[in-house]
């Protein structure tokens, strides 16, 4: 029973891995903008749901639309104001993680300011687990994540393939300068990529202030798995950052069931460094030969 | 002119020699606290009790000038420790300095030797803390002596004999460790499992599924900061029902406020909050009234780190001697006995206070379950 358990919590926090890699990768892969505070963004709609729904008690679908609306302002404000300068200029692939980075400082700082730097969660009856069988735990909020991951990734992929703005998004991964021949703006559609990379944070941010709690320092963990994710998944496919978060949740949960607590992090690197050593392109990535 | 003008730079002279003198009197501390990082609200904790005692000390002119903290930002990490000891001993010039948090605390106690400076720990309980040398003090007990309360009450008391310990892979998660592992089985109990987590782990729902498997009576905690509360959470959420037990890391005001850690029993040392000895209704009333939190034991360790500086150096100034680190512990050995927050302390040859233990319940009524006398 003690496998199974694991398995369901594997999967649902490789749910939550997926969702938050989802959305990097796809900044990554349509912008090549290594978006750092894409940490920062989980953290920020985490601590605004926070803060809506259990300080102020709003309503909690009024709560999620606040912080859907101030990660998409922050993402946007990010690429016009950090990064398009930055690219206008220089515009080196350091200087903007350098910018990136300092901003995800300022954030966790701020919020701690503000929220303070200790422990806080969302008290919810959805992330108290019920005994399904003898020994095996679920809590509601296993099986909200799940299915929001697969709505939020289907919805994802019909977004891409069938909206003109989705096709130019693609289409600004392949080529910048394709984009600007059908007469699109890049830049129009790189704001594009940072609203929704930003907006699907969301969905796990929120379900992590319930299920593991918060701190203003959790960015940095969020950061470490999406881009994990991404690698393993292969740079700039959805699809696999998706596959990789999930993995990556299943394969650190099982890693209990026969060792330490303390080795189930490092799982995360072991698969991180078979890929990189075994399958640069990872899951679902191309080949590219020079 | 000229004999006029004279007169104005000898003033002005005199001035300049006169404001040094006054701030060659003034004294100053190092303190360092995790100001910022997962582990900042300790910090709060403890500048809310040390700022308390430096006005105390200022207030009662019981030192030749005012007493100031110099105030460096750890993050709970040892690296950044050493860096701010470092700038303390060598840029600030203090000789006395507060620590906390065991990694810390063992990694400023070199420097602490060789530049013959007092370091103070009162947050700290890893036992490895009691070897650190003569310059390292202990104004808290150790972990050693809260497991050696807590697990009789919980075996005797309690009828709780299957253990499992989750504990951060830390130099005070691997004592609490070894300490439970040697003091168990004289007990007729058993340490069920002892599951060790990285320090800055998150995901704890794994982890309560081993817990339930292992099938334990109790389940001692021996983490610190934003992590326990984690902790707690997650083992809640997902099933473990049993009694959760810890040390004074649990001590905090966040604990005290969690929902899930209602129940929760941890040792801290002894001390009577409605005592009627003057130092610790003053300590109580006053620190209530500037931080408007209830008194732990915590911010009683730093204040009374801070009150002893104060003996110290006074003596020290009233013998006519420097305050150094050497004449600290000089005078801390010839004085022996003080009159702090909690009531009268010694120290043990190794530089740490024996003390009471008493057994908390987060949120109980009592709060205090059962006291245990020093061993």
């Amino acid at each position: 029973m003690l496998l199974i358990q694991l398995i369901i919590n594997g999967i649902q926090v490789g749910a939550l891995y997926g969702l938050t890699a989802v959305g990097f990768s796809l900044i990554f892969g349509a912008t090549k903008i290594f978006h750092f505070a894409h940490g920062a963004s989980f953290a920020i709609s985490a601590y605004v749901f926070y803060y809506l729904y259990a300080v102020l008690l709003v309503w909690w679908p009024i709560a999620i639309l606040a912080a859907c609306i101030v990660v998409v302002l922050f993402g946007v404000a990010l690429d016009r104001y950090v990064y398009g300068p930055i690219q206008s200029t220089d515009g080196s692939f350091f200087t903007i993680f350098v910018g990136s980075f300092g901003v995800a400082v300022v954030i966790q700082n701020l919020i701690g300011t503000v929220f303070g730097r200790g422990f806080i969660s969302v008290p919810s009856v959805l992330s108290r687990s019920v005994e399904l069988l003898p020994g095996l735990y679920v809590a509601p909020t296993a099986g909200i994540a799940v299915v929001t991951a697969v709505v939020c990734f289907v919805a994802l992929q019909l977004f891409l393939g069938r909206t003109n703005i989705g096709i130019a998004l693609r289409a600004l991964s392949e080529s910048p300068a394709l984009v600007r021949t059908f007469g699109l703006n890049p830049k129009a559609v790189s704001t594009c990529a940072f609203a929704l990379g930003s907006l699907l944070v969301v969905p796990a941010a929120v379900l992590t202030s319930m299920t593991s709690g918060l701190n203003a320092a959790i960015g940095g963990r969020v950061m470490l798995i999406s881009v994990a994710a991404t690698i393993v998944g292969g740079v700039g496919s959805l699809r696999g950052a998706a596959c990789a978060g999930l993995l990556l949740g299943v394969a650190e949960n099982l890693a209990l069931w026969r060792f330490d607590p303390q080795w189930s992090e490092a799982v995360t690197f072991l698969i991180l460094f078979a890929f990189i050593v075994l399958r640069p392109s990872g899951f679902f990535g191309r080949v590219v030969t020079s | 002119m000229w004999p006029l003008r004279k007169v104005a730079v000898l003033a002005f002279s005199m001035l300049v020699a006169l404001a040094g003198r006054a701030s060659a009197e003034d004294l100053r501390i190092g303190a360092i606290f995790p100001l910022s990082g997962a582990n900042a609200d300790y910090g709060d904790l403890y500048m809310g009790a040390t700022e308390l005692a430096v006005s105390h000390l200022n207030d009662t002119k019981a030192l030749g000038g005012k007493l100031s903290i110099a105030y460096e930002d750890s993050q709970a990490l040892p690296q950044q420790g050493v860096i701010a000891m470092n700038k303390l001993v060598n840029v600030e010039k203090v000789s006395y300095v507060l620590s906390a948090f065991t990694g810390v605390s063992k990694a400023i106690s070199t420097t602490a030797t060789r530049s013959r400076t007092v370091a103070v720990n009162g947050g700290g309980v890893g036992p490895d803390l009691a070897e650190l040398g003569e310059y390292f003090w202990n104004v808290i007990p150790l972990a050693d002596f809260e497991v050696r309360a807590m697990a009789p009450y919980l075996v005797q008391k309690r009828g709780l004999k299957r253990f499992v310990l989750v504990y951060v892979d830390d130099p005070l998660g691997q004592s609490i460790k070894r300490e439970l592992e040697s003091s168990l089985p004289s007990l007729g109990a058993t340490l069920a499992e002892a599951l060790s987590v990285p320090s800055n782990a998150q995901q704890f729902s794994g982890v309560a599924a081993r817990v339930r498997d292992a099938k334990p009576d109790v389940v001692y905690i021996a983490s610190f900061g934003a992590q326990q509360s984690q902790i707690i959470k997650q083992l809640r959420d997902n099933g473990v029902t049993q009694q959760l037990a810890s040390y004074s890391g649990f001590a905090i005001p966040a604990i005290a406020s969690l929902p899930e850690a209602k129940g929760a029993l941890f040792t801290t040392q002894r001390i009577d909050w409605n005592s009627d000895d003057p130092v610790t209704r003053r300590f109580t009333r006053e620190y209530q009234a500037r931080t408007r939190r209830a008194p732990t034991a915590y911010a009683a360790n730093y204040y009374n780190a801070v009150l002893l500086y104060g003996a110290l150096a006074s003596a020290l100034q009233k013998a006519g001697l420097p305050i150094t680190g050497e004449n600290l512990l000089t005078k801390r050995r010839e004085i022996g006995a003080f009159d702090l927050v909690g009531g009268r302390v010694t120290f043990e040859k190794d530089g740490t206070i024996r003390s009471a233990m008493q057994i908390n319940e987060v949120a109980g009524e009592p709060a205090v379950l059962e006291t245990v006398v020093a061993h």
